[in-house]
């Protein structure tokens, strides 16, 4: 009788350990996951940045000096002179 | 009854008094409870979740506006924005003028939002803060539990103002306000996440309730249509062009015609979206699509498409322009030159309003009508974009005998710059109208209603005719001669069309809208461009030849020295 009672108890006991134990593994789990997860979002607004700075450093009214003023074709200030319908 | 008898009843009077008031107590109580748990059941339960829950929302972080070749317009970093506990500040006028030493606050205003605002516990201070001002903030040393942070998401324009017409931008709660922001904001917006968290009595976050949260999808990104160089270019001919003339507003738009791409749309007045704060008033509209103009000669080529597929006019025929006097019913029309004859292909050149009267008395109103409503003029052209106006033309039971004279020369409706370029993409496209769009064809999203479908308007060759003679010879030997390009085909039209003074209800013979709209090359048609001056302040004629003619030039041909990549290369 007490060899059964005792062994109840020990198996109780065992089930409440792994239990905790298992807790304990899915709380660090949780835990590496969140911590993964800011570290995700740290790096993302990281690259966001650097996206943008290399986009602004990179942009084409930097790169691409104001050009002169294109003089296509020759003046021809007589032919439109005046009309008002042109 | 004795003494003692009377003396014995009492304890137990008093016992069964007790016991009874005891018994109605939990009787009390049990139909309490009976009453709580059965009909207030749920009101407490909600309540009691409500006092112990609280959801945070998960803002999704918005997607990016790309160019066509994938270089970003619009894209969102995440910013410190700070906020106060105004029930727990003692001293709201120190920390205001603390706060306003590094914020350039108003620090009375702040004192006044600190006291209306005494019993909450949230107060939004400055939101959206640089690094350095929320390095400064810290610095402060504010009492604790008084203040703190709150991140939030900052969209940021690397091209500053280029294309901001286009793109829009979004408002300090995150929503699209104008231009793609606004059109696409559904797709760049993504989808809010929440978090659960339980609070105690005092309202603490003691434990987040993963089970119940959801994580936030961000939004997708759109890719748009916009060349960003050639949108430079445009933007820069268009400042050159400002710089010169002084004008009250421009636009020059490029697109492919035979796709409807909109490679460019420069609007100014512009301002940068990075300091929504610094843009002026008239710099919030996108003039390519929110103005509308009479076209003036712009319009007589279309005319004279029509004309011709309805078979009223010949190419050979030659027009008899009466010396430049020419009296319509009550009217007498004039030309700026006294022309005598002149064939078709003159008429457009030397663009005789008088030779363009006489196609409208054979197009009669119902023909002229058709043909604005054919080329895509009086409605919405199908871009998307808020904002669009439908230009005005109206309706043939409003047209009078004048309307046969001043329609064919581009009077008597208004377009919006999109529309007219448009109307060129027509007879760009071997005579099929075309609906312009500023996003691939694959993520487009569906076109309104009332947008026109793409069908012939005039025959193939008919239209590469138009392109190929008369708008051709407009450019070499024309009114557009200053768009000549060395070694480019070019085709054109110039128009100068005057302004209706809204005091004398005339029109003005100082106000005018200069524009040319062009094209190349004449034999495969690869890109358009039109720019239109509003009001040109030039010391001489402020013509389109002489004012929007060169800006245009200058734009089409640094589009055509664009490496051909991706719609733009040769098929």
């Amino acid at each position: 009788m007490f060899f059964r009672f005792c062994s109840a108890i020990v198996l109780v006991v065992l089930v409440a350990l792994a239990g905790t134990a298992l807790e304990k593994r899915v709380l660090d789990l949780r835990r590496r996951l969140s911590r993964q997860e800011y570290r995700m979002d740290v790096l993302r607004e990281r690259h966001a940045r650097l996206r943008l700075e290399t986009q602004q450093l990179g942009a084409p009214a930097r790169m691409l000096p104001p050009a002169t003023a294109a003089k296509p074709g020759r003046r021809t200030d007589g032919a439109a002179a005046g009309a008002s319908q042109q | 009854m004795t003494a003692a008898g009377i003396a014995g009843s009492r304890p137990l009077r008093r016992a069964q008094l007790v016991l009874a008031l005891t018994l109605v107590t939990w009787v009390v109580l049990a139909v309490r409870l009976v009453q709580l748990q059965y009909t207030g059941h749920e009101r407490f339960a909600e309540r009691a979740i409500r006092q112990s829950r609280l959801v945070a929302r998960l803002p999704a972080r918005p997607g990016d506006i790309l160019d066509r070749h994938g270089r970003v317009l619009a894209t969102t970093v995440t910013a410190r924005s700070l906020y106060l506990v105004p029930s727990r500040i003692e001293s709201p006028g120190v920390i205001a003028s603390q706060l306003a030493t590094v914020l350039e606050l108003d620090p009375s205003r702040l004192v006044a939002r600190l006291a209306a605002a005494r019993s909450r516990q949230f107060l939004w201070c400055r939101r959206r803060l640089s690094e350095d001002e929320a390095k400064r903030v810290r610095g402060l040393g504010l009492p604790e539990g008084t203040w703190g942070f709150r991140d939030e998401f900052l969209r940021r324009y690397p091209q500053g103002r280029l294309a901001a017409a286009v793109v829009g931008l979004r408002d300090i709660d995150g929503r699209g306000r104008g231009g793609l922001e606004q059109l696409h904001d559904e797709r760049l917006a993504g989808r809010d996440g929440n978090r659960v968290l339980v609070r105690d009595a005092r309202g603490r976050v003691i434990a987040v309730a993963a089970a119940t949260a959801s994580r936030p999808r961000d939004g997708r990104d759109v890719s748009s249509t916009i060349d960003a160089v050639i949108q430079l270019h445009a933007e820069r001919a268009l400042d050159r062009l400002v710089e010169n003339y002084k004008p009250r507003g421009a636009v020059a738009i490029v697109m492919a015609p035979d796709t409807g791409e909109v490679l460019a749309m420069a609007s100014w007045p512009a301002g940068d979206p990075n300091l929504p704060g610094q843009i002026a008033a008239e710099a919030w509209r996108n003039r390519a699509i929110c103005d509308s103009f009479e076209p003036g000669s712009t319009f007589k080529p279309l005319i004279v498409a029509f004309a011709l597929q309805r078979g009223v006019i010949a190419r050979d025929e030659v027009f008899d322009c009466e010396n430049g006097v020419y009296r319509m019913g009550p009217r007498v029309l004039h030309d700026h030159h006294p022309y005598g004859e002149l064939g078709l292909v003159d008429v457009l050149v030397k663009s005789s309003n008088i030779g363009m009267a006489k196609i409208g008395e054979r197009l009669k109103n119902r023909g002229l009508y058709e043909a604005a409503v054919a080329f895509g003029f009086g409605r919405v052209t199908g871009l998307g974009l808020p904002g669009e106006i439908n230009g005005r033309l109206r309706r043939l039971a409003e047209w009078n005998r004048w309307s046969t004279g001043s329609v064919p020369m581009g009077h008597e409706l208004t377009v919006t710059p999109l529309q007219l370029i448009c109307g060129y993409a027509v007879l760009a496209n071997r005579g099929r109208s075309v609906t312009p769009r500023l996003v691939p064809a694959p993520t487009s999203v569906a076109t309104s209603p009332s947008a026109p479908s793409t069908g012939q308007v005039v025959s193939a060759e008919l239209a590469e005719w138009m392109l190929a003679v008369p708008l051709r010879q407009v450019v070499e030997r024309g009114t557009g001669r200053r768009a000549r390009l060395p070694g480019i085909a070019v085709f054109g039209k110039t128009g100068t069309a005057q302004k209706r003074d809204p005091r004398t209800g005339r029109y003005s013979r100082t106000s005018h809208v200069a524009s040319f709209v062009c094209g190349a090359p004449v034999e495969r048609p690869r890109v358009l461009v039109l720019v239109v001056v509003d009001e040109p302040a030039a010391s001489g004629p402020q013509t389109g030849g002489r004012v929007a003619a060169p800006a245009a030039a200058s734009i089409l041909k640094q589009t055509l020295a664009q490496p051909t990549r991706g719609p733009l290369a040769e098929r």
